[in-house]
C-alpha cells in the first residue's frame, strides 16, 4: 500500500514536548515531539472513540512492591480525556493491556529540503562538520533540523 | 409494537416524539462570583469557601478537549454545551446537575449551606435555564437545613424548566431519617424528582465514604460509590419515606447499577424475616425502588461478556428503572454513541428516553415544559 506524506510543520516550530492535533486524509492525527523525535497516533480511543490525542500528556507509574512508586516514560504517555486509559505515543499501546488494547500509529519524521530533493542537491547537510578545534563556535547550528519539516505518513 | 390505523406494524415502538434524554450534563460557572453575586449581604466577603474533595485524578477531572474558546474550564460555556453535546447528539433534554464541588453536605453552617443553595437557584434560574429550552435543571438544597429546604423547593420549585432537587450522595446521616421529611413533603407537592450525585461523600462534615472508613486514593472512593448509595437506599426504602410518600420520584445518578439485582434479592429476602421492623411496608422492599427510584446508566457497567450486561439489565427490571447519563464533561462519561452497548430496541427507548420521562414528568408528545 502506497504511503501519503502530509507536512505538518516547520520543525523549528515544533518543540520538545508540543503536541499538534492535525487532520490528515480525513482522519484526526495527534502528532508529538518527544525529546526531538516525532510520532504520531490516531486520535481516536478504540474504548469510546474519545479525542485521545488531547488528553493530558505525562508520565505514568511503575511499582515494585505496595507502596512505592517510580515515575517513568515522562512525556510519553497519554492520558485519553474519557476515562483516563494511558497509551504510550511512541508505540500507540496502552498501558493496562499493551498487546490486546492499541491506538494506531503512524510513521512521523523531520525530513530536511535536502532529504526530498536528494542528498546532494543543495541544503546544508554539510554545514559544521568541517570545523577544527574542541569548542565549536557558538555560531553553530544544526541547519538539517532547522529547515527540516515534520513529516507524517499515513 | 406500534399499529397504524391501516393496521401496518410500524418500525419504531415508541409512541413519544422524544429521542434521547441526557440524565446527567454537568454545568459550571467561569468565575464564582456568578454565584456569589447572589449571596446576601451577611456571607458577600465569604463568597464561595466549600470543603473540597482531597482525592485526586492524575488525569484531571473534566475531559482535557472540551475547554471553553478561552481555556476555561469544561462546562463552563453553556453555549458549547449545546454546541458539542447537545446538538451532537440530538438530545431532547438534558438534566443539568451542577457542579459536584458544591459540597453542601459537608459544609458545618447550615444557614450558610442554605444561602449558597439559594445563590446556586438564583443562577440556575436566571443565567443558566433561559439559554436552552432543552436543559432541564436541578435546584440545589442544603440536606443539614430541611425545614429551609423546603422552602426553597416551594420558591423555585415552580420554574417550569426545574424538574429535580439534588441531594448529595454523601450527607451526615442516611436520607430516610424523619429530619429530612419536609424536604420530601415539598419536592412530591411541586411534583419535583429528588437526586442523589456524588458530592460531599467522605469530604467535610459528611461520613467516611465507605463503611470500611476512609479510602486511600481516588480509585478506591470512586470504586465505591454504590456503597454510599446502597445505605441511602436501605435507608429510605426501610424507614417509610416511599410509603409516607407514595408519589415522590427519586433519580440516583452515577452510583452504579449492577449492585441492584443483589440488593434487591437481599432487601426481599430480608423483609421476609425482618418485616416487623417495617411493619409499614405493606409490599416488599423491591416493589418501591421499581416504583419510585431510577437509576443513572454512567458508569456503565462493562462486564467480561457482553452478554452479561444484558443479564444484569434483565435482573434489575432496567425497563422500568435505567435512564441514560453521560456525565458530560466528566473524565468518566459515557458517549451518546458509544457508550450504551448493543440491547434490543424496547430496552434501548426504555433507557435512552421512557424512563427519564416518567421520572421528571417530560412531556413527549413535542409541547412545552409546563
Amino acid at each position: 500500500m502506497t504511503e501519503k506524506r502530509f507536512e505538518i510543520c516547520p520543525a523549528e516550530e515544533f518543540d520538545p514536548g508540543e503536541r499538534r492535533i492535525a487532520t490528515l486524509d480525513g482522519f484526526s492525527v495527534g502528532i508529538f515531539n518527544l525529546d526531538g523525535e516525532y510520532y504520531a497516533m490516531k486520535n481516536d480511543c478504540p474504548h469510546q472513540r474519545a479525542p485521545l490525542c488531547e488528553g493530558k500528556l505525562g508520565g505514568t507509574t511503575e511499582s515494585d512492591r505496595p507502596g512505592e512508586y517510580d515515575w517513568v516514560k515522562p512525556g510519553q504517555v497519554v492520558r485519553c480525556p474519557w476515562h483516563g486509559w494511558e497509551f504510550d505515543i511512541t508505540s500507540g499501546e496502552s498501558v493496562f493491556n499493551p498487546h490486546k488494547v492499541k491506538a494506531k500509529t503512524f510513521e512521523a519524521r523531520v525530513e530536511s529540503p535536502a532529504d526530498e530533493a536528494g542528498a546532494t542537491d543543495g541544503g546544508c547537510a554539510e554545514c559544521g562538520v568541517e570545523l577544527k578545534g574542541d569548542e565549536p563556535p557558538v555560531e553553530t547550528y544544526n541547519t538539517e533540523i532547522e529547515e527540516g519539516t515534520v513529516v507524517v505518513y499515513l | 409494537m406500534a399499529r397504524d390505523t391501516q393496521g401496518t406494524v410500524t418500525e419504531s415502538r415508541s409512541e413519544s416524539e422524544l429521542t434521547l434524554v441526557d440524565a446527567d450534563v454537568h454545568q459550571r460557572w467561569a468565575d464564582n462570583e456568578a454565584i456569589a453575586q447572589y449571596l446576601p449581604d451577611r456571607y458577600k466577603d465569604d463568597g464561595l469557601v466549600l470543603p473540597e474533595l482531597l482525592y485526586r485524578n492524575p488525569g484531571e477531572f473534566l475531559r482535557q478537549d472540551e475547554k471553553t474558546e478561552d481555556g476555561n474550564k469544561p462546562g463552563s460555556d453553556l453555549e458549547k454545551i449545546c454546541d458539542d453535546h447537545l446538538d451532537k447528539h440530538d438530545i431532547d433534554y438534558a438534566m443539568l446537575t451542577g457542579n459536584s464541588w458544591f459540597n453542601l453536605a459537608a459544609l458545618p453552617h447550615r444557614d450558610y449551606a442554605n444561602e449558597l443553595a439559594r445563590a446556586f437557584n438564583e443562577w440556575l434560574v436566571n443565567d443558566v435555564l433561559p439559554v436552552d429550552d432543552r436543559f432541564i435543571g436541578s435546584m440545589y438544597v442544603a440536606p443539614k437545613a430541611p425545614e429551609k429546604a423546603a422552602e426553597l423547593i416551594r420558591e423555585y420549585g415552580d420554574h417550569p424548566q426545574v424538574r429535580q432537587v439534588m441531594l448529595p450522595g454523601g450527607a451526615e446521616v442516611p436520607y430516610g431519617r424523619p429530619q429530612y421529611w419536609p424536604m420530601y413533603e415539598a419536592a412530591e407537592e411541586q411534583n419535583l424528582a429528588m437526586a442523589v450525585h456524588p458530592f460531599s461523600e467522605g469530604h467535610g462534615t459528611s461520613n467516611p465514604p465507605t463503611g470500611a472508613g476512609h479510602p486511600n486514593s481516588y480509585i478506591e472512593w470512586h470504586t465505591l460509590l454504590g456503597s454510599y448509595y446502597m445505605g441511602q437506599l436501605a435507608s429510605i426504602v426501610t424507614e417509610g419515606v416511599l410509603v409516607e410518600y407514595p408519589d415522590l420520584r427519586w433519580a440516583f445518578i452515577e452510583g452504579g447499577y449492577g449492585w441492584l439485582p443483589h440488593f434487591m434479592w437481599r432487601l426481599d429476602k430480608n423483609w421476609k424475616g425482618l418485616r416487623s421492623q417495617v411493619p409499614w411496608l405493606k409490599e416488599k422492599p423491591s416493589h418501591y425502588i421499581r416504583n419510585n427510584v431510577w437509576f443513572a446508566s454512567q458508569p456503565i457497567e462493562e462486564p467480561e461478556r457482553p452478554e452479561h450486561h444484558d443479564q444484569i439489565l434483565e435482573m434489575m427490571h432496567a425497563d422500568e428503572m435505567l435512564i441514560y447519563a453521560s456525565d458530560y464533561p466528566h473524565w468518566d462519561g459515557d458517549d451518546p454513541d458509544w457508550g450504551l452497548p448493543p440491547m434490543n430496541d424496547e430496552m434501548e427507548q426504555a433507557i435512552k428516553h421512557e424512563n427519564a420521562a416518567e421520572l421528571w414528568d417530560l412531556p413527549t408528545d413535542g409541547s412545552k415544559l409546563e
